[in-house]
């Protein structure tokens, strides 16, 4: 899980490469997708019939109603009785939340290290760069996990270390592009004007390289979807009662002979909103940045 | 390669590793006191003094520091308190199942991922390319452990040929070395196949063609090594993901490893096992970066003259 764009890496656009990929059909079917999921992330609680932590003992592992289940039920119910369906959307919401909060700040705080690095540059510069490899070589899993050990896990510690994740890759990007927009016309043409150095990077400098950063939070979406579903698969995540999709397979695994539904639609949904989100980021890089074209992440 | 080449880059190494040891020793004091957290709520002051004095809690933090750092360096990582052991050995025991997984699954990676990317690259365009990059994308998108439970739901839970936990045999490695290659030959595979693309149109590949250079000869001698660098590099960086997924997935498969010990070392505040896996990661690591470093000198005889680093 731990990734970081290499500008090096990428494929210097040839003649070959410039032809559309992948059908629109695709791309639409993504974006249906995604939709659905944001929609069902948002009104988790005008949609679920019952609410997450809702037990009913008496209706213990009922199966799917499409298999003979109650049709009150429509995924089945858990250990607990509870139903599959509702938590699913709820587990749905926390997981988006996440991964939401996980960019913003990820992003945030990466491209701000990289401004900070490619504008004052000298001992900024490396210990930034030196943090950032430090970064790269660890698995971010790893540092994690220890400091979810170290602290004790909370709800709120979880999002702040799920939402360090991939700050580095903000932060070398910025800094690479930041440096090449500075050797370029237009920054130097308004610095001579006296623009304060400031209003240069947000309102000129930013605006340029924003369509790489954002290719990149295509890239970081699932990833921090991966991250969190992991963890709180693993139990060290997000805690009981509340739930999360990763949770959700975590608890239906044990039951997995029996009463499979508990976990498979769980899983199912983090494949296809990583593969939504993915795919679509693979279509935005092509039309928004021929030069990143075939750089894996 | 010049020694200058490799001498900045073992200076490196050891920084890295300097900054992985100041990192968990920070992480470490700002947790809390241990006294404290050790002892009883209604433990008299004198007897917390004490305990502080004795493991010298109660020196100046830089102090604290260096007699930390000296006690890694002698091998002492702490105790663990739930076994009563020191650290070091309850992790180094486990080691070798984990080095047994991730080196298969490792191993995996690149015959299927290379396998992938040159199938792909030579047959671009066509089905194979197709079918070859949707395994691909399949392969990334795919979460380890939901992966490792649908593999458990069928090979051991609806055909019965493979257990699906433990270890022990070829066949408790064959689905957790499965699931935990999958999606690193997914991205190996994109990578070989994109910088091969980019290396299969140069023109000394159509002089080796001219010359009559047999096919096989053709990749592996010429195309591959030229195309090697981006390879390498995300390989290098996929060692990182490979241990973090080996953790997941080692849980998945209950394998008994160092993955399984340090989420149960976690669950349980195990501090001592906690730090030494981390930091016998950091160690890991830093090896990897190193050697995948040595290797872009002697792929790149450009890279490895001394040449100074441009960073991008």
């Amino acid at each position: 899980m731990s990734t970081s764009v290499d500008p090096i890496l990428t494929e210097p656009e040839t003649q070959s490469t410039r032809r559309q990929r992948r059908l629109p059909v695709v791309v639409s079917l993504c974006s249906a997708w995604l939709v659905l999921v944001l929609i069902t992330a948002i009104g988790a609680d005008l949609i679920a019939p019952y609410g997450y932590a809702e037990q009913s003992l008496l209706n213990r592992l009922k199966p799917p109603a499409f298999l003979g289940g109650d049709p009150a039920y429509v995924l089945g119910t858990d250990g607990l009785g509870r139903d599959v369906f509702s938590r699913l959307l709820y587990a749905l919401r926390t997981s988006v939340l996440i991964a939401f909060c996980g960019t913003l700040i990820g992003s945030v705080i990466g491209t701000m290290l990289g401004f900070l690095a490619a504008h004052f540059r000298g001992w900024v510069d490396e210990i930034v760069m030196l943090l950032v490899d430090f970064q790269a070589s660890m698995p971010f899993l790893i540092i994690a996990l220890a400091i979810l050990a170290f602290f004790g896990n909370s709800f709120e510690l979880f999002l702040i270390v799920v939402g360090f994740y991939g700050w580095e890759v903000y932060a070398r990007l910025t800094r690479g592009l930041v440096l090449q927009a500075n050797a370029q016309g237009y920054a130097f043409a308004v610095r001579t004007l006296g623009v304060h150095p400031f209003r240069i990077y947000v309102r000129h400098v930013l605006p340029n390289i924003l369509s790489v950063l954002v290719v990149q939070v295509t890239l970081n979406f699932p990833e921090l979807i991966l991250l969190e579903t992991s963890l709180s698969f693993l139990g060290l995540g997000v805690q009981p009662p509340e739930t999360s999709l990763g949770l959700m397979l975590g608890e239906g695994r044990n039951y997995i002979a029996t009463a499979w539904w508990m976990a498979i639609p769980a899983g199912v949904v983090i494949f296809l909103t990583t593969l939504s989100v993915s795919l679509l980021g693979d279509w935005l890089r092509d039309r928004l940045d021929p030069t990143l074209r075939d750089a894996d992440q | 390669m010049s020694p200058r080449f490799v001498l900045t880059k073992l200076l490196r190494a050891c920084l890295t590793l300097v900054l992985a040891v100041t990192f968990v020793f920070v992480v470490l004091r700002m947790s809390g006191d241990p006294v404290t957290q050790m002892l009883p709520d209604d433990t008299p002051a004198a007897v917390i003094t004490q305990y502080r004095a004795m493991w010298g809690l109660d020196r100046p933090l830089p102090e604290q520091y260096l007699r930390y750092v000296a006690g890694l360096v002698r091998g002492d990582f702490g105790f663990s308190f739930r076994d009563d052991r020191p650290a070091l050995e309850i992790v180094l025991e486990r080691l070798p199942m984990t080095l047994e997984l991730g080196l298969t699954a490792l191993a995996l990676t690149l015959l299927l991922g290379l396998g992938a990317g040159i199938l792909a690259s030579l047959n671009r365009g066509n089905a194979i390319d197709h079918a070859t990059m949707a395994f691909t994308i399949f392969g990334h998108s795919m979460p380890n452990f939901f992966l490792g439970i649908l593999l458990i739901l069928l090979f051991a839970m609806t055909w019965r040929v493979l257990p699906s936990s433990g270890a022990g045999s070829i066949e408790h490695l064959i689905m957790p070395a499965v699931t935990l290659g999958t999606s690193y030959a997914a991205t190996v595979g994109r990578f070989t196949r994109s910088s091969l693309l980019e290396v299969l149109h140069q023109p000394f590949m159509r002089t080796a063609r001219a010359k009559g250079v047999p096919f096989g000869r053709r990749i592996m001698g010429h195309a591959l090594p030229n195309a090697g660098i981006p390879i390498v590099t995300v390989v290098g960086l996929r060692i990182g993901a490979l241990i973090g997924g080996a953790v997941v997935v080692e849980s998945v498969f209950a394998w008994p490893g160092v993955g399984q010990l340090l989420v149960n070392a976690v669950a349980f505040r195990d501090l001592a096992v906690v730090q030494t896996v981390v930091l016998l990661i950091a160690f890991t690591m830093v090896v990897v970066n190193f050697l995948v470093d040595i290797l872009y000198g002697w792929l790149d005889p450009r890279i490895g003259a001394g040449r100074r680093e441009a960073q991008a």
